[in-house]
C-alpha cells in the first residue's frame, strides 16, 4: 500500500488543517504554519486554551458532539501536532 | 562558489544519514498500513511491522518510541493523505455531488485501512480517535458549506445539516465496517457509492 499523494497544500502546524484558499491560513497570511481557527489576523499561533476551545467548537459544531466529549478528543489531538508537542 | 555558501550549502542540504534515517522511517510506516491493512490494528505488533520492513526489531523503537506512537503515526498519513485529496478535489465552491465524489474516492483509495480504523477505532490511542473525527469534522464541515448553498438556491430541503452530515458519515461508515458483507471480494465503495450518493442525494431534494 502507499499513500502517494503528494503533500498539494499545506497543513495547520496546530490543528493539521489543510490549507488551500488564502481564507484558510491565519490572517489571510499564505506564508502562516497555521490555519484560520488556530492563528490570530497576524498568522501566529493562538494561546493554548484558546486553540483547544475554538478545536473542540469545531468538532460540536460540524458532527453534534457532546462538549465534553469534543473538548476531550480536541485535547487528544493537539497534543501529537508539532505546535503543541510537549505541552502540558 | 566561495567557502561560506559551500558552508551554508552543507548546513541546507539533508546529510546522508539523515536521507536514510528518513527512508526508514517511511519503510517502517509503509510496513505498518500494509499490516494493519492485512491483520487489523490488534495484529499490527512492532515485531510483525519490523518483519515486513526487513528492519530489526529495535529499529522500529528509534524512530517510534511506543507503539501507541507508531499507531498514531498511521492514521495520521492516512488522515493527512484523505483531507489533502479532499481539499484538492475540489474548487472553492464544490457542488454536493462534487463533495460526495471526492469523499467516495477517498475512503475507496484507503478502504481496508480505514475499514480497520473505524472497526477499532474505540481501542487506538486518544490521539488515533480523534484524528479520525478531526477528518469526520472536515467532511462534515464541506458537505455543510455545499449543502447550505443549495438549500439557499431552494435546491435541497432546509433540513439539520449537521445530522444530515451525520447521516452521510454513518452511512459510508456502516458500509465499509460491513465491506466482506456488502461487496465480497471487492471493493465495497466501488461496488456500492453511486448508490449511496444517489439515494443521500435524494433524500435532501424538495
Amino acid at each position: 500500500m502507499t499513500t502517494g499523494t503528494p503533500d498539494l497544500c499545506p497543513s495547520c502546524g496546530s490543528c493539521g488543517f489543510p490549507m488551500r484558499s488564502a481564507d484558510d491560513f491565519a490572517g489571510g497570511k499564505r506564508d502562516s504554519a497555521y490555519c484560520s481557527t488556530c492563528g490570530d489576523e497576524m498568522g501566529r499561533l493562538k494561546p493554548y486554551d484558546e486553540v483547544l476551545s475554538a478545536n473542540a467548537a469545531y468538532l460540536v459544531r460540524q458532527q453534534g458532539l457532546d462538549p465534553g466529549a469534543a473538548r476531550g478528543l480536541a485535547r487528544a489531538l493537539l497534543a501529537s501536532m508539532p505546535a503543541w508537542k510537549g505541552h502540558v | 562558489m566561495s567557502n561560506n555558501s559551500v558552508n551554508i550549502h552543507a548546513t541546507l542540504l539533508p546529510t546522508s544519514r539523515t536521507r536514510q534515517r528518513d527512508a526508514t522511517r517511511r519503510q517502517l510506516v509503509q510496513a505498518g498500513l500494509r499490516i494493519v491493512a492485512e491483520r487489523g490494528f490488534a495484529g499490527a505488533t512492532t515485531a510483525a511491522i519490523a518483519e515486513a520492513s526487513g528492519k530489526a526489531h529495535g529499529t522500529v523503537f528509534v524512530h517510534f518510541r511506543t507503539r501507541d506512537v507508531l499507531v498514531d503515526e498511521l492514521v495520521a498519513e492516512i488522515g493527512k493523505t484523505m483531507s489533502q485529496q479532499l481539499a484538492q478535489a475540489s474548487n472553492d465552491s464544490p457542488e454536493l455531488p462534487a463533495v460526495l465524489d471526492s469523499h467516495l474516492a477517498a475512503l475507496g483509495q484507503h478502504e481496508v485501512f480505514y475499514a480497520r480504523l473505524l472497526c477499532e477505532a474505540s481501542t487506538l490511542p486518544d490521539a488515533a480517535r480523534a484524528r479520525l473525527f478531526a477528518l469526520q469534522s472536515g467532511i462534515a464541515w464541506r458537505l455543510r458549506t455545499a449543502y447550505e448553498r443549495e438549500v439557499a438556491r431552494g435546491t435541497a430541503r432546509d433540513l439539520d445539516p449537521v445530522v444530515l452530515a451525520n447521516m452521510w458519515i454513518a452511512l459510508t461508515n456502516h458500509y465499509l465496517m460491513n465491506r466482506d458483507l456488502f461487496a465480497p471480494g471487492a471493493s465495497v465503495i466501488g461496488a456500492r457509492g453511486n448508490e449511496l450518493k444517489a439515494q443521500w442525494l435524494a433524500m435532501i431534494r424538495p
